[in-house]
């Protein structure tokens, strides 16, 4: 089994060891950023009576918050481009936690829609998108399990925060809870604290042998203090003078955010399928309940079904990753997303079909299982097309384009079911669009995979050429290319190989001078 | 009214009572134990159209149902709304039976209770009907025999609260059985779970009447074991009484405070009386909450300084580690330099 095209990491992920813990993190912070949206709606009812309000107004605090979360992707990437995962975790679990208290004080609605919904949205942004960047820095080989673990967050976190919730709005009304959750939700900044820096320029280690290595050369300012120092910090000193002389303002600002993303291939894919599939995606558990009630089921059944399918949702979605890890799907984990999500459409296109109870239970199961297989595999696939190096850059743009057609998907559900009077147009809108989202994504990859197939032997022809043109340069050439090659994400941890080839060729340096 | 079978007179009687019975029967479905969902009765002289929505209760046995009958608007003679309700009885030996019957407004009320009786039941029946537990005049009360079903039928007219009761008929031989009609103006529900609130905030408490509509709601505040109207007229800085749905009443307190820890009673005036809902407010200080806010806040610090110290040893750990494996390195470049550069590519470096 290979690796996944073109990772562009200058070093090798752990895959496991203290990954572990970040996986853990990233349960807690993926968990808090989609089940709180959902779960606050406990509150609704009574801050409905509360303000005099509609229900439509409240239900826009979870809209507004959603579409924060959503929306500050990009900002959320450029920040973790400059300051790395952990400082942004926690500065957004900080944010949140002030949001909701700030939330406790509130005395009308539009201090409500900023404090809990633009305050704590933007904070809840802030966790989500670093968590599933720096899965991708600690994880290669086992990455699909780590996402898969780290995913079924959301649905845990949405059974432990609904009955939570209910316990603190009838102990300490809403005013109450929100105070509490704004402290339950600085547990945010654990998780932060968690995610240790990994390959980036901040290591305190290189920064001292950089530091040594300047010393020295000040000291003795001949050639054979160039031994007495380890070669990485030659390196990495030549390197990064010659890096900060090419990049002009473009590159700069594309080191923060990269737009150059619009022109891969796969990226442009991903976006597109991902797209179309959020138009059909979280409509129908928005009207499950309601069309179990529609049916005639009364209310705690229709409840019931929900947990079914959270149930179900948590164990798919570490198993999917799993799956996902295995030497059959790795290598082409993009025909199992494309078939993940035709599958779902396939489910709602059936769901008509489901008159009674017995049938609602046996759709939910599905509707679960489907859930939890797309959702696992949402960024793993991402990850997998633009490299773990862009993918920083890629999931911002991404997350804030899905935004509008999250946003739109319920609302569009909603007016048709209202135009024709009956669910069943809704449910096969929803499949329609998301075996449409599958074909898309299948046919696309086909060609992808092809196309990058037929460049990796293109390469693999170049790089033939290379090590035949090498020996005819120069060594000290050779150290900077060498090291330039390697910086893309600043100084790397090195394995021990490439030191041992460092060491050899500065004192072959040395010998011919 | 007391039947027995035996004397001339009584043999008139029976007659009638034959001719009664073939007469009713068209109407009813004899020997079905009105298990039907809605009577419709032909129209006759006498007795009004009626028409019944609803469905009786025929499971023997069962106690307390809670079934309401909705009450149905028809044109009739007297231009009042009639209904019809009953109650199946099934032997003498079930236990008694009752009934929940809502009315809303003034109507003609028809109350039937059927006993199925078994062969072996002796032939003489005395039937009493008893509001609330004292005996009504028989002038409204009606008697038969159908094969095997005694049913009597007592028609009232509801105009006021006077009527409203419990309605109780008693089939006496050798055993005794009963059915009762309790009649009632429509229940208000308030909240099973309290309300919690904060010093010097404010809350709206809601009650809500849906399916009818009071002529006026009244909200009460228990103080100490009797009720107090809430007067909103004389305090309309603490509060407010919203009614601007007719249906649902909100009673707004402000600036709550620790006295207004009680429960509330919303009243909901009918024509035929009133019924209540029972609303009640817990009040909380800002401590209540801090708490528990600050039990999780310490220890999210708690873990996140964990965190960082486990950090911060391990990398000690791993820089005191390297710079060994550096200070290694340097000494075996000295020691190549002294040597000479011959050995250097083939060198086994040690790790």
């Amino acid at each position: 089994m290979s690796p996944p095209a073109n990772t562009h990491l200058a070093y090798t992920p752990p895959d496991g060891g203290w990954g572990w813990a970040v996986v853990f993190g990233a349960f807690i912070s993926i968990g808090f950023s989609y089940a709180f949206p959902k779960a606050i709606a406990i509150f609704f009812k009574e801050i409905q009576d509360f303000f005099g309000t509609s229900y439509s107004e409240i239900a826009w605090v979870s809209s507004i918050m959603l579409a924060t979360t959503y929306g500050g992707g990009p900002i959320s990437s450029i920040l973790v481009n400059r300051f790395g995962s952990r400082p942004v975790v926690i500065f957004g679990g900080l944010l949140c936690g002030i949001g909701m208290i700030s939330a406790a004080f509130c005395t009308s609605i539009l201090q409500l829609y900023i404090c809990v919904g633009v305050i704590s949205g933007f904070g809840l942004a802030l966790n989500l998108q670093p968590s599933v960047i720096i899965i991708g820095k600690y994880f290669l080989k086992r990455r699909p399990i780590a996402n898969g673990l780290a995913m079924a967050g959301s649905p845990v976190m949405l059974s432990t925060l609904a009955p939570l919730n209910q316990f603190l709005f009838d102990n300490f009304g809403w005013r109450g809870s929100f105070f509490i959750l704004g402290a339950i939700l600085l547990n945010c900044c654990v998780a932060g604290a968690l995610f240790r820096p990994i390959g980036m320029a901040a290591d305190p280690v290189q920064k001292q042998t950089v530091k040594q290595a300047e010393k020295t050369v000040k000291e003795q300012p001949n050639n054979s203090s160039v031994e007495m120092v380890p070669p990485r910090a030659v390196s990495l000193l030549s390197g990064t003078e010659e890096e900060e002389e090419d990049k002009d303002c473009c590159e700069k600002f594309n080191k923060y955010l990269d737009f150059s993303l619009f022109k891969h291939r796969g990226f442009l894919i991903y976006l597109i399928g991902n797209v179309l599939m959020f138009l059909g995606f979280f409509a129908p558990i928005v009207f499950l309940a309601p069309y179990a009630k529609h049916l005639g089921i009364d209310e705690y059944s229709a409840a019931f079904l929900l947990s079914i399918l959270a149930i179900v949702d948590m164990i798919a979605r570490p198993t999917t990753g799993i799956i996902a890890n295995s030497k059959w799907v790795r290598p082409k984990i993009q025909y199992f997303f494309s078939f993940s999500i035709a599958f779902n459409g396939a489910c709602h296109l059936l769901c008509p079909l489901a008159t009674g109870y017995t049938g609602l239970v046996i759709y939910s199961v599905f509707f679960g299982l489907a859930f939890g297989m797309v959702c696992a595999m949402l960024f793993e696939t991402l990850m997998d097309l633009v490299g773990a190096a862009r993918f920083t850059s890629a999931v911002g743009l991404v997350t804030i384009v899905e935004c509008c057609t999250i946003l739109l998907g319920p609302p569009i559900g909603g007016t048709l079911i209202d135009t024709f009077g009956d669910y069943k147009y809704m449910f096969i809108k929803c499949g329609a669009v998301m075996v449409l989202a599958g074909t898309f994504l299948f046919i696309m990859n086909y060609y992808n995979y092809r196309m990058l197939a037929k460049e990796e032997r293109e390469r693999k022809a170049t790089e033939e050429t290379m090590k035949d043109n090498k020996h005819i340069r120069t060594e000290t050439e050779d150290g900077n290319i060498w090291a330039k090659e390697k910086m893309q994400d600043g100084p790397e941890v090195e394995p021990l190989t490439d030191e041992k080839e460092g060491l050899k060729k500065e004192v072959n340096g040395k010998s011919e001078v | 009214m007391r039947v027995s079978g035996s004397g001339p007179g009584s043999m008139r009687l029976r007659l009638l009572l034959a001719l009664a019975a073939l007469w009713l029967s068209d109407a009813n479905e004899p020997g079905t134990a009105m298990t039907t969902r809605d009577i419709n009765q032909q129209t006759r002289e006498s007795i009004s159209d009626y028409t019944v929505k609803g469905h009786d209760l025929s499971t023997p046995g069962s106690h307390l149902s809670t079934q309401d009958f909705n009450q149905q608007i028809e044109e009739n003679i007297s231009n009042l709304t009639s209904a019809m309700y009953s109650i199946s009885i099934d032997g003498f030996s079930s236990a008694p039976v009752e009934e929940n019957v809502t009315l809303y407004s003034p109507a003609n009320i028809t109350l039937l209770c059927n006993l199925t009786r078994t062969s072996t039941d002796s032939a003489t029946v005395e039937v009493t009907w008893k509001k609330d537990n004292e005996r009504v005049e028989s002038r409204n009360v009606t008697i038969n025999e159908i094969k095997n079903v005694w049913s009597t039928q007592y028609t009232l007219k509801i105009r006021d609260r006077n009527q409203m009761g419990n309605y109780t008929c008693v089939f006496k031989s050798d055993q005794e059985v009963q059915a009762t009609f309790h009649l009632q103006v429509p229940q208000i529900e308030g909240k099973e779970h309290h309300i919690v609130s904060y010093v010097g905030d404010s809350v709206v408490l809601v009650c809500k009447s849906l399916k009818y509509i009071p002529i006026n709601w009244i909200w009460y505040m228990s103080n100490g074991s009797d009720q107090v109207a809430v007067n909103d007229s004389l305090m309309p800085d603490k509060y407010i009484v919203d009614e601007k749905y007719a249906n649902i009443t909100k009673l707004k307190i402000l600036n709550i405070s620790e006295k207004d820890d009680t429960s509330y009673w919303c009243q909901a005036v009918f024509k035929l009386g009133e019924s209540k809902g029972k609303v009640s407010l817990k009040v909380l200080t800002y401590m209540t909450p801090l708490k528990p806010f600050l039990a999780i806040a310490a220890e999210v610090i708690i873990l996140v300084a964990i965190v960082f110290l486990y950090e911060m040893y391990s990398k000690k750990k791993q820089m005191h580690a390297e710079d060994e494996k550096e200070f290694e390195q340097i000494e075996q470049l000295k020691s190549e330099d002294n040597n000479g550069v011959e050995n250097s590519t083939t060198r086994h470096r040690k790790v």
